[in-house]
């Protein structure tokens, strides 16, 4: 089944799947799967629009009155709708990861944990590894996640707010909010700027990681995220003790 | 300059001038209009000045241009002169002093004296350590400090003494310092640009004296009543921005249509400032509508913040700066070919670990 160095499956090829005890596990609950697809509408929105705002690549061929178009600003008002639906969802998906289930949340402060984000970085490395078997996402998934989706969300939506209020600091106070993005508005605006680009990074290897999973582990993981289910083959696995 | 033994108010100098008492009410109304206040305060400005005397000003300057001194020289409302000799008596000035040399020197320990705990300071230029920049042969250090301990305020004129301008930017040579950094005790507002508007000047002085007090300030410190915006929202050329039509070169049809200069690393959305509802020179005109990008000179190490004609971010704690979209296109690029060797990486382990499988079951 599982090759004793590596941890990855073998069985999709000559073993007969049905033989094995295949037992369907629950693992992204509902508000889960909203959070996840209408968060990647946000993100290809507001980078979509952000990258114009940045750098403003297409534009009127013929010379015209400012009066004919708006493209500045309809892009504008769509990154800062979408900007607010995102912090709107992010939060949601902050209460969720006390309310749900198990698979919904992480604890990155027990050593165990870290052990394992070294275990899984070793399989990830085709090193001889300890990996512990998991249904949801593995502990440096975990990590992965924490630090792009939290993180980097919560540089987007501080410096993003600063950057919607500046032309109104008299009516919200947030202009202190710049001093932990180094204090000026240019530096503000690099930070927003280049960690943008980390969330395009981040959706390219974590597409590549779920295909990949669902590829070798014959899982349901790309299924999971609009069904909530994915199959779990594993007989001696710490899932089903608990 | 002249010492002035007894001082009178500043309504006092106005008729002793020989101008009217409406003279005088139109001069409170104007003065109340450049420092931002409203109409209805303009009956504060008037008190202000039938009890408020004429206010020692003590002017350094330490590594500056005296561009900021130049500027504020032409300062067309309230009249220079008018704040020169109606508002203030400039107790000290090495640009506009008659003396100099030991005579200068001993004015200034004059002013010190005699106005302790009434004279504003005003400073130009940033103060490097003692060894680069000494007068009368003091270090600069030190004589800010022993100017500084009984000033009333401290007003920073232009972006090197209140940021520390280009004498401090990256690599400094010299340890340039803003002002605060070295006075640390005093109130201090910062009015920075290079140089900075002439009326703002002028404004931030009048406010002073008038009310005693420094004007409301942000969070940098600077007066709200004039670096409350930035450039970009004030723009004559934003509705360009909104439309979408940008200027791709200096010389394009764009250029000449009087697009906005965005692309051509206009600073203007970041960058506070008043330019561009003051204007220079009397309101005639400033750099953006003369088909310059501003190039941010208001705000702090705008001398590190890369070319003044391109967009670029900064990295976060760093003096370099990127074409972000260059970078981060590269980065995924990167990404990518990183994801496509490891799914090659895991077929081939995939085969392996099939075929050594077999082995063991046959």
């Amino acid at each position: 089944m599982t090759h004793p160095n590596t941890g990855l499956e073998t069985q999709a090829s000559g073993i007969d799947l049905r033989k094995e005890p295949v037992k369907k596990v629950y693992v992204w609950e509902l508000p889960v799967r909203v959070f996840h697809w209408v968060n990647v509408l946000c993100i290809l929105a507001l980078f979509l629009t952000g990258i114009y705002i940045g750098n403003p690549f297409i534009g009127s061929s013929v010379p015209e009155e400012a009066y004919y178009s708006n493209v500045m600003g309809w892009s504008r008002y769509i990154h800062f709708f979408a900007a607010f639906v995102f912090t709107a969802n992010i939060i949601l998906r902050v209460y969720w990861f006390f309310k749900g289930n198990k698979y919904a949340k992480t604890n990155p402060f027990k050593k165990a944990y870290w052990q394992d984000v070294w275990e899984t970085t070793k399989f990830y490395l085709f090193l001889k590894n300890k990996k512990k078997h998991t249904v949801g996402h593995n502990s440096l998934a975990q990590l992965f996640y924490l630090i792009f989706i939290g993180v980097g969300s919560l540089i987007m939506i501080l410096t993003g707010i600063y950057l919607y209020f500046e032309p109104q600091f008299e009516s919200i106070a947030v202009a202190k909010l710049g001093a932990l993005f180094g204090g000026d508005s240019f530096s503000v605006r690099s930070f927003h700027h280049i960690v943008a680009w980390f969330f395009i990074i981040f959706m390219v290897v974590h597409v590549y990681m779920a295909i990949r999973e669902d590829w070798l582990k014959r899982n349901g993981t790309i299924s999971s995220i609009f069904t909530g289910y994915k199959v779990d083959k594993e007989n001696n696995e710490e899932e089903q003790k608990r | 300059m002249l010492q002035t033994k007894k001082r009178n108010t500043i309504y006092d100098e106005v008729l002793a001038r020989g101008f009217t008492r409406r003279d005088f009410l139109k001069m409170c109304t104007a003065l109340a209009a450049t420092m931002g206040l409203t109409f209805k305060e303009s009956e504060k400005v008037v008190q202000a000045m039938e009890t408020a005397k004429r206010v020692p000003v003590l002017w350094l300057q330490f590594q500056a241009c005296t561009g900021c001194t130049e500027s504020f020289i032409r300062a067309s409302h309230p009249k220079v002169e008018s704040v020169l000799l109606d508002m203030i008596s400039l107790e000290f000035s090495d640009v506009l002093s008659a003396a100099s040399g030991e005579a200068l020197e001993e004015a200034m320990q004059n002013v010190i004296r005699e106005y302790a705990g009434e004279y504003v300071l005003v400073c130009e230029g940033a103060v490097p350590d003692d060894t680069y920049c000494q007068l009368g042969g003091k270090g600069a250090q030190e004589v800010l400090k022993e100017a500084a301990k009984d000033a009333k305020f401290i007003i920073t004129f232009g972006s090197c003494a209140s940021w520390g301008g280009i004498q401090a930017a990256k690599p400094n040579p010299t340890n340039a310092r803003p002002i605060k950094d070295i006075v640390k005790n005093k109130q201090i507002v910062r009015v920075p640009g290079c140089p900075p508007i002439a009326e703002v000047m002028t404004g931030v002085i009048a406010h002073v004296i008038t009310f005693g007090k420094l004007p409301e300030l942000d969070q940098h410190g600077r007066p709200k009543a004039f670096y409350r915006h930035r450039i970009h929202d004030k723009c004559n050329r934003r509705a360009y921005f909104d439309a979408g039509l940008f200027a791709e070169s200096f010389d394009d049809i764009g250029a000449k249509q009087g697009y906005c200069l965005y692309k051509l690393g206009c600073k203007g959305p970041t960058t506070y400032a008043s330019c561009a509802e003051m204007r220079w020179n009397g309101g005639t005109s400033y750099p953006i509508q003369s088909g310059n990008p501003c190039i941010g000179c208001t705000e702090k190490d705008f001398w590190d913040n890369g070319p003044f004609f391109e967009r670029r971010a900064k990295i976060p704690g760093t003096q370099t700066t990127i074409n972000p979209d260059k970078v981060g296109f590269a980065l995924t690029g990167v990404a990518l070919a990183g994801v496509a060797a490891h799914a090659a990486a895991t077929a081939v382990k995939k085969k392996i670990d099939e075929k050594s499988s077999e082995e063991r079951s046959e």
